[in-house]
């Protein structure tokens, strides 16, 4: 309850962050509604039009009551609703992002309890060396690696830049567009899950229980998943909540690389067309969305490990 | 009923360390008979704990070499695999640890911990072993087991986490329970509680018992024999009387008289062995102790004592210049 409390005081001092960071970008909307030759009187109208000739706090209370009741604003560009734009584009990066989470501890995990086994085992060696390297190579020189090798070499379809399909028009091939950019951030958080994962379930096996379960005659595997793995994942599940975060920012990278319409994408169009209002309405909405997931992430946390709660 | 539950021969458990090999126990010798208890006593890095370990095969898995051989009711576990060993651990052979704050898992139900073993060893289905696990969490006197099952081990204090730890050992009937220094992480109070309800559970359930502990106190009254460890070997053992009575290694008396008795004035000064026990990396090829003992000679210096046989049946130390016989003066 305390920590609702919490979120509801974190999300709006973003909401005030997102409005005056906004603010703060060159560029004038005015210019770029009516074009450089425009009169100073004209624009003058526009802005009044537009209510910017007011106080900032007075724009910033019209614009949060109305976001508050879902009216995020129209673009002052395209005319169209904000609240819609964003609508379209979001599930694209909730897809992403789910998809590349699923493939990152879908690998990890196993990955990491063979590791924790035998550390300084052949394995181990292995996985540490080729971990380092991945995690060395930036997403966005991963992804163009890979539209070269899947896209070009193999040419396997809906890969390659600006052919993004959606997944109501052609499921197989939504999945297939989306394969890359999922695929492309599940390397960097597979690493960083590896890692910790891997560091912490070396540190359990030591721990007391680990040698009272083996002498239960409990199998290997029983141990390794019922008692070394829960007490291991807390660090795993908080350093998840955090890379999501940023899984956000390098998939808007990927995105505009690809021209795939997430959000990532309409928001560095939406800086580009000094578009205010959807920037503003994008922005909040990943921070949000940041805080929301952090927020799942502590509640999770909680049921896994119940010495936090009692704290 | 004469055959051996236990039968240890000339057991050595050594690491492998940075600093070179470690022989942590080295050509230990005893065996112990159904429904005994037997002690073995010694100070902090004696090399009990790890004797305990080794006997039942739970020494860690790598870095580690042992020779020699441990016969559990016919099971050498010495050389058996991990896979072999499981079918003792539990059923033949289980042990109580330590420290109950470290002993059992922090995010696991007391009442799955327990019941997992009946159901992995012994195939009980779910509801029987919660049943089962539930009938020994009253065994071991833990009051309303019922809602106690569904505890998190952070919920009990040191005490119930103890009784919790003994009933998992108990789950599957052993024949042999190894406690490992059972209550040295507990308050004194609790200490005397925990040891008498060992002593009746191995009444009750026809157990033997082997008691590692640095308190000669603890084993006293509650054991037959005794081993007394030093730096991995055996300095002395025998019946619990002879040792208690008519010791001849300097160290055990050293040992005995460093335990605050009753009958001490308050503010009595307790005896202290000086020194401090030896690296285990860099041993001389004497005696372990003579450096700490008053009584060493060139001799224990230079050559190690074998372990001979005392006047008393089944009493043996390892000295070359042993105290005087005691018989008929007790010394204590």
């Amino acid at each position: 309850m305390r920590r609702l409390v919490m979120l509801i005081g974190i999300v709006f001092v973003i909401s005030i962050g997102s409005f005056y960071l906004i603010h703060l970008l060159p560029g004038d909307p005015a210019v770029v509604i009516l074009g450089t030759g425009a009169s100073p009187a004209a624009k003058a109208i526009l802005f009044h039009q537009l209510g910017l000739d007011k106080p900032v706090y007075l724009q910033y209370f019209a614009w949060i009551s109305n976001v508050a009741r879902g009216n995020m604003g129209t673009s002052f560009i395209s005319q169209s609703s904000v609240a819609a734009t964003i609508r379209a584009a979001l599930p694209i990066d909730l897809e992403i992002i789910v998809l590349s989470q699923i493939l990152a501890f879908a690998a990890a995990i196993p990955a990491a309890m063979r590791s924790a086994r035998k550390p300084d085992g052949a394995l181990d060696r292995l996985l540490g060396a080729s971990s380092f390297t991945l995690l060395s190579v930036p997403p966005f020189i991963i992804i163009v690696l890979l539209v070269l090798l899947i896209s070009i070499k193999l040419g396997i379809p809906h890969t390659g830049p600006s052919s993004y399909v959606t997944l109501a028009s052609d499921p197989i091939g939504n999945l297939e567009s989306l394969s890359l950019p999922a695929f492309t951030l599940a390397i960097g958080s597979f690493v960083v899950y590896y890692r910790v994962l891997r560091s912490d379930l070396i540190a359990t096996l030591q721990e007391e229980f680990i040698t009272m379960a083996r002498s239960k005659g409990l199998s290997q595997r029983r141990i390794m998943w019922r008692h070394a793995f829960r007490p291991s994942s807390v660090a795993l599940l908080g350093t998840a909540s955090v890379n999501i975060g940023g899984l956000l920012a390098s998939g808007f990278v990927v995105q505009y690389l690809l021209a795939i319409p997430g959000l990532g994408y309409t928001l560095i169009t939406a800086i580009n067309m000094s578009d205010y209002l959807l920037v503003q309405g994008i922005v909040l909405t990943v921070s949000v969305g940041v805080v929301v997931i952090n927020f799942i992430f502590d509640f999770i946390i909680n049921i896994v490990d119940p010495r936090i709660s009692r704290e | 009923m004469s055959e051996k539950l236990l039968i240890v021969k000339d057991l050595s458990t050594t690491f492998a360390t940075a600093g070179g090999p470690l022989p942590a126990v080295d050509g230990v010798s005893f065996d112990l008979e159904q429904n005994e208890t037997l002690g073995i006593v010694g100070e902090s890095g004696s090399g009990k704990t790890v004797l305990s370990r080794t006997i039942m095969g739970l020494q860690p898995r790598t870095n580690v070499t042992v020779t020699g051989s441990a016969t559990i009711n016919g099971f050498e576990v010495v050389g058996a695999s991990e896979k072999a060993k499981r079918e003792i651990w539990g059923t033949e052979v289980a042990m109580v640890f330590q420290d109950p704050m470290t002993s059992l898992n922090p995010v696991m139900r007391i009442g799955k911990q327990i019941d997992e073993a009946l159901r992995v060893r012994l195939g009980m289905d779910r509801a029987a072993a919660k049943a089962r696990a539930i009938e020994l969490l009253e065994l071991v006197g833990i009051p309303s087991p019922v809602e106690r099952y569904n505890a998190f081990p952070g919920q009990l204090s040191g005490g119930m986490r103890q009784r919790v730890v003994i009933a998992t050992a108990l789950a599957c009937s052993p024949k042999l329970l190894m406690a490992d220094e059972p209550t040295t992480g507990l308050d004194v109070t609790i200490q005397a509680q925990i040891l008498n309800l060992l002593d009746e559970l191995k009444e009750r359930l026809k157990m033997s018992v082997i008691l590692v502990t640095h308190d000669l106190g603890v084993v006293a009254t509650r054991t037959s024999r005794i081993v007394v460890m030093y730096a991995g070997r055996i300095v002395e053992t025998g019946n619990t009387r002879d040792v208690f009575y008519h010791h001849r290694m300097p160290y055990t008396r050293a040992l005995l008289e460093s335990s605050p008795k009753v009958s001490n004035l308050s503010h009595t000064r307790l005896t202290t062995i000086p020194g401090r026990p030896p690296n285990l990396l860099n041993l001389s090829d004497g005696c372990s102790f003579a450096p700490r003992c008053s009584y060493a000679t060139d001799q224990c210096h230079l050559v190690r004592p074998p372990l001979q046989a005392a006047d008393e049946p089944g009493h043996a130390f390892a000295c070359w210049n042993p105290l005087p016989t005691t018989r008929g003066a007790s010394s204590s």
